[in-house]
């Protein structure tokens, strides 16, 4: 893990929705700056037309696009980008204060698996996170796809891989744990929804998970199933419920929550590659 | 008419549906049936509410009386608060007969002799229930008529539902005047809480269908009621799991309607146990939880689960005694001695 933790801290505790990104054809790291400068004309023009987002007309949208080194995983991988867009209030438009309204970044962790199959002029940035409203990620998103020839999709998670998440989150150490681990349920076929927060404290789901995990820095699908089996019994032993018929739709631990609808949220700076890895690796399952 | 006053009626006008409006006036009776009659309640409700305030003000309403409406408006709308339900005791056998007007004056002075600045009104209704607004102030500012806690005390009970609202630091006071004014000895807060009042009064006041305490089996009896839908593929086997799921959870959950409550939980400080062949944790402390049950109408979901598939029939007692032990919030410990499996609710 080498990410420096300062560079990255702005990524922390903030709601960022997933998508998948097929790989941008000519795309050069090179001209981030021109970039900045297309997505900022393309924003205007689409305000001219009436599509754009804010009330406030007279708002300036400052584009900015800049490279993330430091989020990538192996050396194969193209280093992360980063793209915000700032408002400036019309007073003064060269020392005005900015503020930050929107955030968007691609990024490859350990995605070897799709850029060594992908000819040269594509570049591979498999996953993208957003955080701001919808209406810009839009906007944004409908450039790229212009520009690059790319696709974004929405990333749901399946409660498989919200499971290994729980695991594997379960076992990392945290200096000082105050979160539960949590696992939310929802049971929606019913005459009146039912939704279940089943929270263990943290240091009772790190100590079942090192009984079960045999090997350190390897788990298993069949780890994984015995740990969610072993809380799904204690549960059905109290309350006749039987949590496996029902839908695993949020996982919350110290490390980092993830909602089955593709939201997810870095609470840790020292495993932010860890989770982007596996991110990364969802979302090139959707890819191809 | 003082201007915070007439602030007040408005905003309590905005707040009733405009259907609703002109029968609650009337309920409220500060305004003359003539005096309704010059009001257009078609428009807009901010007009309507603007309208009100005129009259208002030609009839110098004064804040007891904006009060009042107050008062109706949540005793018709109570489930946009959150109730609580306390229980008041007696030490001693004797049953005097309940006063009104004793109550009330002693129930002021309490609380007036603490916090100089406080509005409190009262209003009774037929079912003995007795609603106090409290409109909370300290010795230095006025009451905010915005930050009220309301409480309902049925007299011929030892029950009260609060409504405390923001200002928690006043609720011990508010308990003390209340034991004092009815002759009770203390109170004590019971762990169940809703936006459901009526839900509440059910099931401390055992109004809603009971269940049979235990499961006893037995054999299927004829019924004249219309078979379900009939699946081809749910053979006699199936059949006869769901008709045994759907007797047991009447027996456990009665046939009425159940309490509307939104929320339950669960401490549990309980010994994770698993099949030693998994060789997996086997602490000798508690295994520490924390369930929450959502819904909006929780009791009638977790009737459904069983037939649902999602869970056994019966279900378990720590859900299925919620109305009989008049609690929503539990913690779980486990019971020591012959019957490890069983639990213990404090």
């Amino acid at each position: 893990e080498n990410t420096e933790p300062q560079r990255t801290a702005f990524l922390l505790r903030k709601q960022w929705t997933l998508y998948s990104v097929t790989p941008l054809y000519r795309f050069c790291p090179a001209r981030l700056r021109d970039y900045a400068r297309l997505l900022s004309a393309f924003i205007a023009a689409e305000k001219q037309k009436g599509l754009a987002v804010e009330v406030g007309v007279e708002l300036d949208i400052k584009v900015a696009v800049s490279s993330l080194p430091d989020l990538k995983g192996s050396d194969q991988d193209q280093a992360g980008i980063l793209v915000q867009l700032s408002l400036r209030s019309p007073a003064s438009r060269k020392n005005s204060e900015e503020k930050l309204v929107w955030s968007g970044w691609f990024c490859c962790v350990f995605g070897d698996d799709l850029s060594k199959n992908v000819p040269e002029d594509f570049t591979c940035l498999p996953l993208f996170l957003a955080n701001g409203a919808e209406s810009y990620t839009s906007i944004v998103g409908s450039w790229f796809q212009k520009t690059f020839d790319c696709c974004f999709r929405r990333l749901a998670i399946s409660p498989l891989s919200l499971s290994w998440m729980a695991a594997m989150w379960t076992g990392c150490k945290v200096d000082k744990t105050t979160s539960a681990m949590e696992l939310v349920f929802s049971v929606p076929c019913l005459p009146y929804p039912l939704d279940i927060s089943y929270a263990i404290h943290p240091e009772d789901a790190k100590a079942l998970w090192d009984t079960v995990q045999k090997t350190p820095g390897e788990i298993t699908q069949e780890e994984v199933d015995v740990f969610m089996d072993c809380l799904y019994s204690h549960f059905h032993r109290h309350f006749k419920i039987r949590l496996s018929a029902t839908k695993l739709v949020k996982v919350s631990t110290a490390v980092a929550s993830a909602h089955c609808d593709g939201i997810i949220k870095f609470l840790q700076s020292q495993y932010l590659t860890g989770v982007l890895m596996l991110l990364t690796e969802l979302a090139i399952s959707q890819i191809q | 008419m003082d201007e915070t006053v007439a602030e007040y009626i408005r905003r309590t006008v905005l707040k009733i549906p405009r259907d609703e409006i002109k029968s609650m006036l009337q309920k409220w009776g500060f305004l003359s049936e003539k005096q309704l009659q010059t009001i257009n309640f078609h428009q807009i409700k901010e007009n309507v509410s603007q309208d009100v305030v005129q009259l208002c003000e030609a009839n110098s309403a004064d804040i007891k009386q904006a009060a009042v409406l107050d008062i109706i408006y949540n005793h018709i709308y109570p489930n946009k608060r959150v109730w609580s339900v306390y229980q008041m005791n007696k030490t001693g056998e004797e049953t005097e007969i309940f006063d009104l007007t004793d109550f009330k004056k002693k129930f002021k002075r309490q609380l007036q002799s603490a916090l100089k600045n406080v509005t409190i009104s009262f209003r009774e209704y037929e079912d003995n229930a007795i609603w106090i607004r409290i409109a909370w102030g300290t010795p230095y500012k006025k009451p905010n008529q915005y930050k009220t806690s309301y409480v309902v005390y049925h007299s011929q009970t030892p029950y009260v539902f609060i409504s405390a609202s923001v200002l928690k630091s006043n609720l011990p006071l508010l308990c003390q005047a209340l034991v004092l004014a009815s002759n009770y000895h203390d109170i004590r807060e019971m762990e169940l809480r809703s936006h459901s009042l009526n839900s509440l009064k059910d099931i401390v006041f055992k109004r809603y269908s009971q269940n049979f305490q235990t499961y006893h089996p037995r054999p299927l009896q004829e019924r004249n009621v219309a078979p379900e839908s009939t699946d081809v593929r749910i053979i006699q086997e199936n059949r006869n799991e769901k008709e045994r799921i759907q007797r047991v959870n009447r027996e456990v959950f009665g046939d009425g309607p159940q309490p509307k409550l939104e929320f339950a939980q669960y401490k549990l400080e309980t010994m994770f146990k698993s099949d030693p062949k998994m060789d997996v944790l086997d602490k000798k402390e508690p295994f520490r939880c924390l369930v929450k049950f959502y819904s909006p109408h929780l009791l009638e979901s977790l009737k459904a689960l069983a037939p649902a598939g999602i869970a056994d029939a019966p279900l378990s007692p720590l859900l299925t005694c919620i109305p009989q032990k008049a609690r929503n919030y539990f913690k779980i410990r486990e019971k020591k001695g012959l019957f490890p499996g069983s639990f213990v609710s404090p």
